[in-house]
């Protein structure tokens, strides 16, 4: 077959066809052993352990699930946890439009050490970050006593305290989506709403906040997921009170130690089906969207 | 609405980006400010619109001092170097915006928006692109749309920052002829900047040349050309060759040939000579012309250009000529000097 080949084309056969792809594309054994161990690692790692909460969860069926919800400890585990990120998320919405608008739009002194700082809550353990918490506001402190005698509010091993350590473990995230497509963006839409009459709140609801809503929701989904998934700082801060500051990481892990692996596991399937259901939401925004989020950094 | 700007200044931490601009900008007038890039052309556009604040001078809008508005409150039309449509919104809504965000006691009903809008798309001839985003818009498209916002507040003045910039050659020239008889049709008193030389000249009745935060020379576009005032809008505007000279008792020597040419004015030293190509004539030699020597020949379009190497060699100047004179390379010539424009050196 070889020899009977017609000679057409000389160009094209002197080429081996090894050299026909881009230069930047490996070998074939390059990338399906690259592909491997990416494969391999993800399985390994987070598709096997993500399967075993879920057939862990239903060891005894659908019924067993569903009465480990049922369970009032749980129930009250899911109400604080949604309180919880209820009264987070909001709080950091404000405060990274707030915090990117003044590091985006504006030049000021310390800019740099500002940017450090929102960051701060990644590279501080949730531990250090629940334990100066207490040691700022537990009732034996000067803070912490004057607020639980004058206000008879308890900070610490309370609901608050839950809050707080969550807003502190929760802080960078939508500061951190907002900031790079702020930056990028510049002053031009801003200046020209100005220029035609808008005032300072008209531009900003009419202009700034449209052109990065991508941005901040998809801010708001990470931060909401960790928000609900926090479990150092707030382990520290809670108490674990049943019933009263126990919220689903710190239920799962109760359970667990008592044995109770399927009322541990089934809310350990609840958060994890919520992770995922932000995923999708996340990717099937990108999906849809991907026109607009891409229109969003220039046009 | 004139226009007067007063000793306008403006630092911009140490740099100073503007010193003491003093302009008067008649009514319906269009005015180009024409300078190289850092001349403070748009500082001195932006300080106008009240998107930035002089370190010091005053703006007036006819006669009112505007200095201390906002830019909400001074109701100019601003168009920016990109454009700046609001990338969310339609064509229809981003010409309706200006209109829309009006406190509720002067803010016209939909209808009327309507309207407005439609009459806008008609003058900047894109009746059917209401519904279409900016992103489905070309270059130019954008352009006019962004001219449309801008004019449906009814602004006083009508400020452009590079109007043309962004846009290929042949869009840029097709949309400067538009906007003149737009600009002839609706009597906006129009300030733009720009870089480029041939749209300044083109376009404006008068032409601002700024350099380093300075206005160099105000005037017609002829004034400009033919009787630039400085050193710097000689080189800037059009070409122009030094030639080095010397000037004794009002005349103008060049290694002691005497140059038909008035010192105009210039004091007795060392002096520069700026030549235009086409103020040279080029003849063989003869007594009373520059004996210079035949360099380089090229032809530029419709023109024969010549370098010549004048007198002992060291300076060259070039020359337009026409089909009817006699050049070879390397071989002698007789130049004369029609016109030139001559400084003190430096």
């Amino acid at each position: 077959m070889v020899d009977t080949a017609p000679a057409v084309a000389p160009s094209l056969a002197a080429v081996p066809p090894s050299r026909r792809v881009a230069p930047t594309t490996e070998p074939r054994l390059v990338r399906g052993v690259l592909i491997a161990i990416t494969a391999t690692f993800l399985s390994v790692f987070l598709l096997f352990p993500l399967g075993v909460v879920f057939v862990e969860a239903f060891r005894n069926g659908t019924a067993g699930f569903l009465s480990a919800l049922a369970d009032p400890q749980a129930q009250s585990a899911i109400r604080l946890t949604l309180l919880v990120a209820a009264i987070a998320v909001p709080c950091n919405i404000v405060f990274g439009v707030a915090a990117a608008w003044a590091v985006a739009k504006f030049e000021f002194r310390g800019k740099t050490l500002l940017v450090s700082l929102i960051d701060l809550p990644f590279s501080v353990s949730p531990v250090v970050a629940g334990l100066v918490y207490v040691l700022l506001l537990g009732s034996n402190t000067l803070i912490g006593g004057w607020l639980q005698e004058s206000f008879g509010l308890r900070v610490i091993f309370a609901v608050p305290g839950i809050v707080l350590a969550t807003i502190f473990v929760t802080f960078p995230f939508v500061a951190r989506e907002l900031i790079p497509l702020m930056e990028q963006q510049g002053n031009g839409d801003e200046e020209a709403a100005l220029s035609l009459g808008a005032s300072g709140l008209q531009t900003f609801w009419r202009t700034t906040l449209p052109n990065v809503k991508w941005a901040l929701l998809y801010g708001v989904l990470l931060c909401n997921a960790r928000a609900m998934g926090e479990f150092g700082a707030v382990a520290v801060l809670s108490g674990k009170l049943r019933g009263q500051t126990v919220t689903m990481p710190l239920h799962i892990e109760l359970a667990y130690n008592e044995y109770a692996s399927v009322s541990a596991f089934s809310v350990a399937a609840l958060l994890a089906g919520l992770a995922l259901v932000t995923l999708v939401v996340k990717t099937f925004l990108e999906w849809k969207y991907a026109d607009h989020i891409a229109g969003t950094g220039r046009h | 609405m004139q226009l007067d700007i007063r000793d306008i200044a403006k630092d911009f931490g140490a740099t100073a980006a503007l010193h003491g601009v003093d302009l008067t900008i008649r009514s319906g007038e269009l005015i180009a400010l024409l300078g190289p890039s850092g001349s403070g052309k748009t500082t001195l556009l932006r300080i106008i619109a009240g998107l930035e604040f002089p370190t010091r001078g005053q703006v007036f809008f006819g006669p009112d001092d505007a200095s201390h508005r906002s830019v909400q409150e001074r109701n100019v039309g601003f168009v920016f170097q990109h454009y700046a449509l609001f990338r969310h919104m339609t064509v229809y809504d981003n010409i309706a915006f200006g209109l829309r965000v009006r406190p509720s006691a002067t803010r016209p009903g939909e209808a009327e928006i309507r309207k407005k809008v439609e009459t806008l798309l008609d003058l900047v001839q894109l009746p059917e692109y209401g519904k279409r985003f900016p992103a489905q818009l070309s270059g130019g498209q954008r352009q006019r749309i962004a001219l449309a916002r801008a004019l449906a507040i009814e602004p006083k003045v009508l400020l452009l920052d590079e109007p043309f910039g962004a846009l290929d050659a042949r869009v840029r020239k097709d949309l400067r002829r538009w906007l003149r008889e737009l600009h002839d049709r609706t009597g906006h008193t129009t300030v733009f900047v720009t870089h480029d030389q041939d749209e300044a000249m083109e376009l404006a009745d008068r032409v601002v040349v700024m350099s380093q935060g300075r206005i160099e020379q105000l005037g017609t576009p002829d004034d400009i050309y033919d009787r630039p005032a400085t050193p710097f809008v000689y080189d800037f505007i059009g070409e122009a060759f030094r030639v080095p000279v010397e000037v004794s008792g009002g005349a103008v020597l060049f290694e002691g040939n005497r140059l038909d040419l008035p010192a105009q004015g210039v004091r007795d030293g060392r002096a520069t000579l700026f030549v235009r190509p086409e103020n040279v004539s080029l003849a063989p030699p003869a007594d009373g012309l520059l004996p210079a020597q035949v360099e380089i020949l090229r032809r530029a379009g419709a023109r024969r250009r010549a370098e010549v190497a004048l007198g002992a060699g060291a300076i060259r100047i070039e020359a337009d000529y026409g089909a009817g004179v006699e050049v070879a390379l390397k071989q002698p010539v007789g130049v004369a000097i029609r016109e030139a424009g001559i400084f003190p050196a430096a």
